[in-house]
């Protein structure tokens, strides 16, 4: 589903990713994990199609087709979803308004038609009482005042609304508690399926205690340095990063 | 009897020693108006004024008619020192008072309408605990000056919405001085469009304790459209509070223009006023002037401003692209969102609603 090949990713003139291939397949769950400034977060936005990072060598295929081609409202409409690290704050946006514009615009983009106010709204409700999403959430301003909590079961809430066949979950465990941690892995396990595939990007192994990876990569100076099944991602948790990175210096 | 004789005599002395304002008089310095006219000049016209379905329970009268009631003798130019309401109370003899009186609560809505070129004059008078919503109307023409002064009695409420429509050639200006007794309200909003310029100039006297002010408005120009809001407030005895929020989105070659100047008088304690004036500017042409100004004579205030010039955040736009909203709605959106609380104090929800649409339309061509 998801091929990237020796990609070269930098941010103004400095190189971030320095060669990073990657490979996964429909109703996989695959983790990268790796320490802060190793490029975790710019891959995410790579994927998803964020302006000022350019792709100065290497190659994303997604489904067969150059994702870079594409600009990012029309990667979301062909399944690409980033649960994003800092979901932004919109005031003078209203949550349900926010998720009905983009549930109709990716309609929109692949040819289907807009789904009414009410029908939206009965879709929203039944998503949102898995992830004790209340209404009251819905008519608040887009993330406004939200704490760390509802703003990730916001994040996956929205992945469950829009039914991405690719999922990158970017840091979805900072800054939340173990309960929040918990409410919103339950989440995530809920919407695995055979054609669905996942990217759960993080810093500690704790979060792949609820989200059981497939595979880890372990991505340290811009490159994959590790690659293993779930026990890699405890293996990490003992010894730390700086024993892995190591043995590939 | 004509009105306001030696009113009318100062004022055309003002004017005649002042003249049409250039960029080099301070108060004028982003809106050049001598420019703007040409050598068309300010003229001599009098423009027109309409009242569409005069509510029930409202008074009005003719400024140009002979014999003037009592009420608007006691509130008819009760002078300032500005310049151009000053010529238009030199040059103009035609006009629009309009009264309502004492503890009378209007429901209807008072349209009033300018149209035409030339000056032209109106008076509203809000006798005590009288309320009243304003919908002003703002018809195009090459040049119109309208000078207007609301009186507003012990605890009467006024809200006042006034549009300015989008015109390439237009020049409109208007100065609108309101004096509140104690206890008085006056809530009103500006939206504005834009023209070649356009100016709303106001001043505010809060004379009577507990009497407020509540100013909002929205700009969106393109174009090389300008628009200017101009405020003088004054807190001229204790216990008096207002409040200011101006949001504008200024693209092309626009100019969007807010000042506004709080003096806080001498003794004048307690009084609490805040102001915010906030503008996103879409391209590299495109200017926003600023000035929050505070003047403080008196103790124990509590006073806020500011003022922010900025691009649309590029975290929001990539946040709403990212979950599928094509580019310009998406800046749409967010353009929406960032004038929606200046909006939002428009307190008939009809206005509103109609501000809001003109908004989306207005914006739909920008973004």
């Amino acid at each position: 589903m998801l091929e990237i090949k020796n990609l070269h990713v930098s941010v103004g003139d400095k190189p971030i990713l320095k060669g990073l291939t990657l490979s996964i397949q429909p109703g996989q769950v695959h983790a990268i994990m790796g320490p802060n400034g190793s490029g975790k977060s710019t891959l995410s936005y790579v994927l998803a199609g964020r302006a000022g990072y350019d792709i100065t060598e290497g190659s994303i295929t997604y489904n067969g087709e150059d994702l870079t081609a594409l600009p990012p409202e029309e990667r979301a409409a062909k399944g690409v979803f980033l649960a994003m690290q800092y979901p932004v704050e919109i005031p003078g946006v209203t949550t349900m308004t926010f998720l009905k514009t983009a549930l109709n615009s990716q309609r929109r983009t692949r040819g289907e038609s807009d789904l009414d106010a009410i029908g939206v709204l009965k879709l929203v409700r039944a998503k949102a009482k898995t992830l004790n999403v209340s209404e009251e959430m819905l008519k608040r301003a887009l993330n406004v005042g939200f704490s760390g909590g509802e703003k990730k079961r916001l994040e996956i809430l929205q992945m469950a609304l829009f039914e991405p066949r690719l999922a990158i979950l970017d840091e979805t465990d900072s800054g939340l508690d173990i309960d929040a941690l918990k409410l919103v892995a339950e989440g995530v396990n809920l919407l695995r399926s055979p054609e669905r595939a996942m990217l759960v990007i993080t810093h500690y192994q704790r979060l792949l205690d609820y989200i059981v990876p497939d595979r880890i990569h372990v991505l340290a100076k811009g490159r994959i340095v590790a690659e293993g099944g779930k026990e890699l991602a405890l293996e990490l948790e003992a010894k730390g990063y700086e024993h892995i990175l190591k043995d590939v210096a | 009897m004509t009105l306001a004789v030696a009113r009318r005599a100062e004022a055309t002395a003002l004017f005649a020693a002042q003249g049409v304002p250039t960029r080099r008089v301070e108060d004028w310095k982003y809106s050049d108006l001598k420019s703007a006219l040409g050598e068309a000049g300010i003229g001599a016209q009098v423009a027109q004024w309409h009242v569409t379905d005069l509510p029930a329970g409202v008074e009005q009268f003719d400024l140009s008619q002979a014999n003037p009631p009592g009420w608007v003798i006691d509130n008819f130019a009760r002078g300032t020192g500005n310049v151009m309401s000053a010529a238009s109370l030199a040059l103009s003899v035609g006009g629009v008072a309009l009264r309502v009186p004492k503890g009378a609560a209007i429901a209807d809505l008072l349209k009033l309408d300018f149209t035409g070129p030339g000056h032209v004059r109106a008076l509203l008078v809000l006798e005590a605990g009288a309320s009243l919503t304003l919908v002003e109307g703002v018809g195009l023409s090459e040049f119109r000056n309208v000078g207007f002064e609301i009186a507003l009695g012990e605890g009467a409420a006024l809200d006042h919405v006034r549009v300015s429509p989008a015109d390439a050639d237009a020049v409109l200006v208007e100065e609108a001085h309101v004096r509140l007794a104690a206890g008085a309200q006056y809530r009103a909003h500006f939206a504005s469009f834009g023209s070649r310029l356009s100016r709303m100039e106001l001043e505010i006297a809060l004379e009577g304790a507990k009497a407020q002010a509540h100013l909002s408005g929205v700009s969106v120009l393109d174009g090389k459209r300008h628009s200017d809001v101009t405020t003088r407030m004054i807190h001229a005895v204790e216990d008096t509070l207002s409040t200011q929020l101006f949001k504008h989105v200024a693209g092309g070659n626009a100019k969007a223009v807010y000042q506004g100047k709080v003096t806080v008088a001498k003794g004048a304690n307690g009084s609490d006023s805040n102001q915010s004036a906030k503008a996103l500017l879409l391209g590299e042409a495109a200017e926003a002037d600023l000035k929050p100004e505070l003047e403080i004579f008196a103790d124990d205030v509590k006073c806020a401003h500011g003022a922010a010039v900025g691009d649309l955040d590029a975290d929001s736009l990539f946040y709403l692209r990212a979950r599928g909203i094509p580019e310009a709605e998406a800046r749409g959106l967010l353009l929406h969102a960032f004038l929606e609380d200046a909006v939002a104090q428009i307190a008939n929800m009809d206005q509103r609603e109609l501000v809001r649409t003109e908004l989306l339309t207005a914006l739909k061509v920008i973004a």
